[in-house]
């Protein structure tokens, strides 16, 4: 891994420069390029697998969920932001994020602020 | 649902610590955390400074600091969480502590101050030689020592290459690691710093050109009224800041001193002003007869390319207005400053302020002429 680059290469692997902000649940993903038949390039977000789900209850915590409750509701409540309620859903693994809230009573792992999901696998250049 | 309570402020400080190997502290060391100050500049080290409330009977006194927790060459990771995306703020070690003891209750603290990983590197001298190494595998070759406290190379091949010649000079180190390197860095207009992250105990070592291309971040707004996120913006223009270094070079065999050609620095420092400053100021580089020709031809573009920012700036932002974490060493855009300062600017360094409500940021931005190159900025 410990390689040189050459010098051209220091200006293009920018940090920041990935279409997707760090907020996003994208952010990780890889890049891939399609080529067409007559060449062209097509740049495409390759498919984001779920992280591995921790065995250890640690990094989440309990969530008893009410009536009228949306992911984005949670989001907003526990990370001050409406936008992060991928992470409630990553945690938790279910088809469709709306299936998390669907019934009161039902128990939701929300992770804890601080706990970084993509794990020790997730280093991007920079 | 308006009833619901809107989280616990969305900035969460995370604090890991533990030799070479550091673990999240204990509940009690983390709510005694009074406040926390981290500087992160570009081409210099890093610091921190920790204050934690020190009672009589709690646990940082009683057992934590005689037991050695918060002794010199512990490791320490900061790590901040805006709006629910974590961010490591800071690596590096405990070098130093203070204990004020207060009569009044509650005014007892524990300060710890202390320096990026980069203080490894500056512990020992050490003689060393690298016969046939170019400067750039000289960096990795010192870099590989510290793999075991997850510093990451990332060194980029010099701008002008400099064939290393066995038979006609050996390279020598006689300075501490970090001395070494940075004296390689700038001798050939590169920086060398630590970047913390991207997860907890990683960190990547940048040998190589300041990034002064590719997206900006978020936009610096001031005096733009209910969209400022800048509390107070400060330029500063100072016209004999850039010089013409020259330099001239002896060829060996003829004995004929040459001048060596002004060499364009927009490779190593993308512009980012429209009106480039000229160089009132002309110096001339000692002992570069000497040295080989591509080595005389690489300190004469690094130091035409140091001395170019001319206009600097320093501010604050509350980042919890901004929205975002301002990041050191990277571009960023202004706005609302006049036509004469706005546009982009690199980012030199940034001091994070965390207390119990707020976290500041001061900062210093720089660039190398006037006026913005585009019209537009990232907001």
């Amino acid at each position: 891994m410990a390689e040189i680059e050459p010098y051209e290469n220091a200006l293009d692997a920018i940090p920041g420069a990935h279409p997707y902000p760090r907020t996003s649940r994208y952010h990780d993903a890889e890049i891939g390029v399609h080529r067409l038949p007559d060449g062209t390039e097509v740049r495409y977000t390759k498919r984001r697998l779920l992280p591995p789900l921790e065995e250890t209850g640690d990094a989440t915590h309990t969530h008893t969920v009410r009536t009228g409750e949306r992911p984005d509701l949670l989001g907003q409540r526990y990370f001050g932001d409406p936008g992060q309620w991928w992470q409630i859903a990553d945690a938790n693994p279910v088809l469709d994020p709306r299936e998390l809230t669907d019934e009161p009573g039902r128990e939701v792992g929300v992770p804890l602020a601080g706990h970084f999901p993509q794990g020790p696998q997730g280093v991007r250049r920079g | 649902m308006a009833e619901l309570p809107v989280g616990r402020g969305p900035v969460h400080i995370t604090l890991h610590m533990g030799p070479k190997l550091a673990k999240p502290v204990p509940a009690e060391v983390a709510e005694a955390l009074l406040s926390a100050q981290i500087t992160a500049t570009a081409g210099e080290r890093s610091g921190f400074q920790l204050a934690f409330d020190l009672t009589k009977n709690g646990l940082i006194s009683r057992t934590l600091l005689p037991e050695g927790f918060f002794d010199p060459k512990t490791r320490l990771i900061v790590t901040v969480t805006v709006r629910g995306t974590p961010e490591v703020l800071f690596d590096g070690l405990v070098v130093r502590q203070e204990v004020g003891a207060s009569n009044q209750p509650g005014h007892s603290t524990l300060t710890v101050t202390g320096e990026d990983l980069s203080l490894l590197m500056d512990l020992e001298e050490r003689t060393d030689r690298y016969p046939n190494l170019p400067p750039s595998q000289r960096v990795l070759a010192i870099l590989r020592r510290y793999s075991d406290y997850g510093i990451r190379p990332d060194v980029y091949t010099e701008k002008v290459s400099q064939p290393p010649h066995q038979d006609l000079r050996v390279h020598y180190q006689t300075s501490t690691d970090l001395q070494y390197i940075n004296e390689l860095a700038r001798a050939n207009g590169y920086t060398f710093y630590l970047e913390p992250g991207p997860n907890p105990g990683q960190s990547s070592a940048r040998w190589g050109p300041e990034v002064r291309l590719g997206i900006r971040q978020h936009a610096l707004n001031v005096n733009m009224d209910a969209n400022s996120t800048v509390d107070q913006l400060t330029f500063a223009y100072d016209g004999t800041a850039r010089e013409e270094p020259q330099a001239r070079w002896q060829d060996p065999g003829t004995r004929q001193s040459t001048l060596l050609p002004q060499p364009p620095i927009s490779p190593l420092r993308p512009p980012l002003g429209k009106r480039p400053t000229p160089a009132l100021k002309r110096r001339t580089l000692s002992g570069t007869a000497k040295h080989q020709r591509e080595q005389a031809e690489a300190e004469l573009l690094a130091r035409a390319a140091v001395s170019a920012d001319v206009v600097s700036g320093s501010g604050s932002l509350d980042v919890n207005r901004h929205g975002y974490i301002l990041q050191p060493r990277q571009l960023v855009g202004v706005r609302g400053s006049g036509r004469t300062y706005d546009g982009d600017y690199f980012v030199k360094s940034v001091t994070h302020i965390l207390r119990p409500g707020s976290f500041q940021q001061n900062f210093t931005l720089s660039r190398e002429g006037l006026e913005a190159r585009s019209a537009y900025v990232r907001p």
